[in-house]
C-alpha cells in the first residue's frame, strides 16, 4: 500500500504543475487586440507605450555592445583628423537634438520621425548583418547580435505603427500620417547611399539613431500618458 | 733638444685654449639661461568633458609648460553641421581650463571636434582633437538628500532608505532615465554589498541585526552614460531592544527543554514498567478448577466434567414463586377422596422435588403420604417407592429440617408412584395419621419440555390436593415433556438422579427417601454419600418438604 499511495500523490503533483503551467501559458498568451473585440484583451496607451520603450532600450544596448566589440577589433582612427564627418544615410532625416527642441515638436510629427528612422534601417542593418556573419574576424555572438539588431528595428516599427494607431483612434493625433500609408515613401531618395559606408560607420550612426528613438518614444509617452516612470 | 722647446711651447698653447673653453661655456649658459624663460607654451592636453543630465556639458584640459611667458588658452570647436570653426562660449562657470558649453550651445547626437590652443608671446601649442558626443559623456551628479529610517514592524525592523535625484537632471520629461544604486555596510564588516534600485528613489533592507550600525552611500546614472560619484556615508544605528527579547524566549526555551528531556530519559530507563502500566497484559480466559491444557488436549468426557462440576448453581428464586404449589402430604388414611375416578390411578406418591442441588435439604417436617383412595389405603399407602437405594445404610432417612430454601433446586417434583402396583410395599402399617399437614413443594413447569422421552413409570403426578393431608395423584404416564415437573434435557440416567423415591415411610411421620442411582456406572459419586438426607421428622402446618437430590456428578 506504501507504493500505490506514493504513486498516487506523484501523480497527484504532475497533474498539478501541468495544470499551473497551463494557466500560466495561457495568460501569457493573451492577444493583443486594437479594437476592443469581444473576448480580447486589449492594452493600455501606456502599456503599448512601455513594450516599445523597452524594446527600443533594448535595441540600443545591443547596438552599443556592438560598437564596443568593434572599437577593440578595428581601433578606428582616433588619430584621424576628425573632420571627416560621418554622413550617416539617415542624416537628411530631421531630428531635433535637444531637449527643447524635442518636446517643442508636434506628436504627429515626431511619431512620423521615428518611423522614418526606422524604415530607414530596414535594409542597411540586413546587410550589416550579412557582412558580419561572413566575416572571419567575428565569432558567433557577434553576429548573432547583429541578427537580432536587424530583426528588433523590424519588430519595433511594427510596435510603432501600432501605437500610431492607437493614438490615432483615441484622437490624439490626427489621421493623416503619412507613414503608415507608404512607409517606403519615407525612404530618403538616394537610399544607396548607405552602401558605401564602412560596417564600423553603419554601426556607429544607428548607435545613434537607436538612442534617438529610444529618446523620443519617452518624450512621448511622458507628454501623452504620463502615468508610471516618467 | 727639440723636446724642451716643444713643451714650453706646448705649455703656452694649451694654457690659452683652456681660457677660451671656459669662457665660451659661460657664455653658453647665460645665453640658455636667458632662452629659458621665454619659450612657446607646451602642448596642452584635454582630459575629459561631462554632460551632467544631457543638456549642457563641460570640457577640462590640462596646460602644458607656459614658457614662462603668460598664456593663454582657447578652446575651439568644430561640429557635424555646422559651419566653421567656434570658440568656447564660457571659460568661467566650470571653473579654470574648463569651457562650459551651455544649453544652447549643446547638441545631442552630434560630433565634437575641441581642441585647446595655448599661446603666449612666443609661440602656440596646439592640442589633440578631442572628438566627442554628449551621448556618450553623460555622468550624473550625486543624489541628494539620503535618508535613513530603522521601520519597527511586530516581527522584525528594516531599513528604509530614502534619497532624491541630483538637482539639476529632470527626470519627468523623459528626456533622462535614471537609474539608482546603493551599497550597504556594517560597521563591524568593511566589506559593501550593493543593491541596485531601479528607477525608484528608495529602498528596504530587512533582516538587520539588531544593534548594528549601517553605512549607506547612492549612485546614479543617465541611460547608458556612466555612473556618479558616490554620496558621502549616512549611518544609522539600529536599536537593541528586539534581540533581548528572542533571547529570553530562548531562555525559556532551553529551561523547559530540559524536564522534558528529563521526563524522556526516565521514560526511556523505564519502559518496561511504563508499558506495564499503559499497556497492562490482557488475562487470558481462565475456569477456576479447569486446567486450559487439559481442555485444549482434547478429553472431553473429563473437561465437561470439570465444567460441570465445578459449577455452584444459583438457586434461582422467582421461579419456585411462580411455579410452586404445596401439597399437603398426610398420613390419613381417611378422608373421603374428592374424586373417585382419580382413585385407580392415583398412587401414592412422594413428590420429591427434584434439581440440581448440591445437598440435600429437605425442608417438610414430616411428611406422610396419604392415599386418599378408598381402596386399600394400606395398599396405597404402601406404594412408596421402592427403596432400592444404596443409600439404606446411611441415616439418610432422615431428613433434617432445614429451611426452606427457595429455589434450591431447579428440578421437577416428581412424585414416584408404583405403577399400579398395589402390592405391598414393605412399609410397616405404622403408618398413623397425620396430625399436622405439610406441604410438598411442586414445581410447576410452564413451559413444555421438549422431547425429554423419559419414560418413567415409576412417576405419578400429584393431580390435586383434596383437602387436609389429601392428594391425588395421576397415576397416567407421564412424558416427561407434559408437565411441569421436567427436567430440562436430562436424559433417562440424569433424571432419575434427580429424583429420589420414597423408600418408606418411617413411624414419626417420617419418609425416608432415597435417592435411586440408576446409573449404572460406578462412577457416580452418589454412593459416597456426601450429601446429606434428611426426613422430616414431624410434620407442622405449612411446612415444606424439599427434597433437593444431590447433584448427579461429584
Amino acid at each position: 500500500s506504501w507504493s500505490l499511495f506514493f504513486l498516487v500523490s506523484v501523480v497527484w503533483v504532475v497533474l498539478v504543475c501541468l495544470l499551473f503551467c497551463s494557466r500560466l501559458l495561457s495568460v501569457g498568451a493573451a492577444p493583443i487586440c486594437t479594437n476592443a473585440q469581444a473576448g480580447c484583451h486589449a492594452l493600455s496607451l501606456a502599456n503599448l507605450f512601455d513594450r516599445v520603450i523597452q524594446h527600443s532600450a533594448r535595441m540600443h544596448g545591443i547596438s552599443n555592445d556592438l560598437h564596443s566589440e568593434f572599437e577593440q577589433y578595428f581601433l578606428p582612427s582616433k588619430n584621424q583628423i576628425g573632420r571627416v564627418s560621418r554622413n550617416c544615410h539617415t542624416s537628411t532625416i530631421f531630428t531635433p537634438n535637444g531637449k527643447e527642441n524635442a518636446q517643442r515638436m508636434a506628436r504627429q510629427e515626431l511619431t512620423e520621425v521615428i518611423l522614418k528612422l526606422l524604415v530607414a534601417w530596414r535594409d542597411p542593418l540586413w546587410h550589416f548583418h550579412q557582412s558580419i556573419a561572413h566575416h572571419h574576424d567575428f565569432n558567433n555572438f557577434s553576429a548573432n547580435k547583429a541578427l537580432e539588431m536587424s530583426d528588433m528595428v523590424h519588430e519595433l516599427r511594427k510596435g510603432v505603427e501600432k501605437v500610431a494607431e492607437k493614438m490615432q483612434m483615441m484622437g490624439i493625433i490626427s489621421n493623416s500620417v503619412s507613414s503608415l500609408a507608404s512607409p517606403e515613401a519615407l525612404l530618403p531618395s538616394d537610399s544607396a547611399e548607405w552602401r558605401l559606408m564602412k560596417d564600423y560607420d553603419l554601426l556607429y550612426c544607428f548607435r545613434r539613431d537607436s538612442n534617438k528613438v529610444q529618446n523620443y518614444l519617452k518624450i512621448l509617452k511622458c507628454r501623452i500618458v504620463p502615468e508610471h516612470g516618467c | 733638444m727639440s723636446l724642451p722647446f716643444l713643451r714650453t711651447h706646448c705649455g703656452t698653447v694649451g694654457a690659452r685654449m683652456w681660457r677660451d673653453l671656459g669662457l665660451a661655456v659661460l657664455v653658453l649658459l647665460s645665453a640658455a639661461v636667458e632662452s629659458n624663460s621665454t619659450s612657446p607654451p607646451g602642448k596642452p592636453v584635454l582630459l575629459s568633458c561631462r554632460s551632467p543630465e544631457k543638456e549642457t556639458f563641460t570640457c577640462w584640459w590640462e596646460p602644458g609648460s607656459d614658457g614662462g611667458l603668460p598664456t593663454t588658452y582657447r578652446l575651439y570647436y568644430e561640429r557635424e553641421r555646422l559651419e566653421g570653426v567656434h570658440e568656447c562660449p564660457d571659460y568661467w562657470s566650470a571653473g579654470s581650463n574648463s569651457c562650459f558649453f551651455n544649453k544652447t550651445h549643446t547638441l545631442i547626437w552630434v560630433d565634437y571636434y575641441l581642441t585647446v590652443v595655448a599661446s603666449n608671446a612666443l609661440g602656440n601649442a596646439t592640442s589633440d582633437i578631442f572628438k566627442m558626443d554628449v551621448m556618450e559623456i553623460m555622468k550624473p551628479n550625486v543624489p541628494e538628500n539620503v535618508t535613513l529610517l530603522v521601520v519597527e514592524t511586530e516581527d522584525s525592523p528594516y531599513l528604509h532608505i530614502r534619497w532624491e535625484h541630483p538637482r539639476n537632471t529632470d527626470t519627468e520629461s523623459g528626456w533622462v532615465t535614471i537609474k539608482y544604486e546603493l551599497r550597504i555596510k556594517q560597521e563591524k564588516n568593511n566589506k559593501w554589498k550593493e543593491y541596485m534600485s531601479g528607477t525608484q528613489s528608495h529602498f528596504s533592507l530587512y533582516s538587520i541585526a539588531p544593534g548594528g550600525v549601517y553605512t549607506v552611500q547612492v549612485r546614479c546614472k543617465l541611460d547608458h552614460g556612466s555612473w556618479s560619484e558616490w554620496t558621502n556615508s549616512t549611518n544609522v544605528k539600529v536599536p537593541n531592544y528586539v534581540q533581548n527579547e528572542r533571547s529570553f524566549w530562548i531562555l525559556v526555551a532551553t529551561l523547559s527543554a530540559i524536564p522534558f528531556m528529563a521526563a524522556m530519559c526516565i521514560l526511556i530507563v523505564k519502559r518496561e514498567n511504563v508499558k506495564q502500566c499503559v499497556l497492562p497484559p490482557v488475562p487470558g480466559p481462565k475456569i477456576r478448577g479447569v486446567d486450559f491444557h487439559l481442555l485444549m488436549s482434547g478429553q472431553s468426557e473429563d473437561s465437561t466434567n470439570a465444567l460441570i462440576i465445578n459449577q455452584n448453581f444459583p438457586l434461582i428464586v422467582g421461579w419456585k414463586d411462580q411455579m410452586e404449589e404445596y401439597l399437603i402430604v398426610t398420613e390419613n388414611d381417611i378422608g373421603p377422596p374428592s374424586d373417585a375416578s382419580h382413585c385407580q390411578k392415583r398412587k401414592k406418591s412422594l413428590i420429591i422435588p427434584a434439581g440440581f442441588c448440591s445437598d440435600w435439604e429437605i425442608q417438610c417436617k414430616s411428611t406422610h403420604i396419604q392415599n386418599d383412595c378408598a381402596g386399600g389405603t394400606k395398599n396405597e399407602t404402601g406404594n412408596f417407592p421402592k427403596n432400592n437405594k444404596s443409600l439404606s445404610g446411611e441415616s439418610l432417612s432422615y431428613m433434617e429440617p432445614s429451611k426452606l430454601q427457595k429455589q434450591q433446586c431447579l428440578g421437577q417434583n416428581f412424585v414416584n408412584t408404583e405403577a399400579t402396583d398395589p402390592s405391598p410395599l414393605n412399609y410397616d402399617n405404622a403408618v398413623k395419621p397425620f396430625t399436622n399437614s405439610g406441604y410438598v413443594d411442586i414445581r410447576k413447569h410452564v413451559e413444555n419440555t421438549q422431547e425429554v422421552n423419559v419414560k418413567q413409570v415409576d412417576y405419578s403426578r400429584v393431580e390435586d390436593v383434596n383437602g387436609d393431608n389429601v392428594f391425588i395423584l395421576n397415576n397416567k404416564n407421564l412424558a416427561f415433556n407434559s408437565s411441569g415437573y421436567m427436567d430440562f434435557q436430562r436424559q433417562e440416567e440424569k433424571l432419575s438422579e434427580d429424583y429420589s423415591r420414597v423408600k418408606e415411610v418411617g413411624s414419626n411421620n417420617v419418609v425416608v427417601l432415597q435417592i435411586q442411582d440408576m446409573s449404572a456406572d460406578t462412577k457416580n459419586p452418589h454412593a459416597t454419600g456426601a450429601h446429606k438426607m434428611g426426613v422430616c421428622t414431624e410434620l407442622i402446618n405449612s411446612e415444606y418438604i424439599d427434597t433437593i437430590p444431590a447433584p448427579p456428578l461429584m
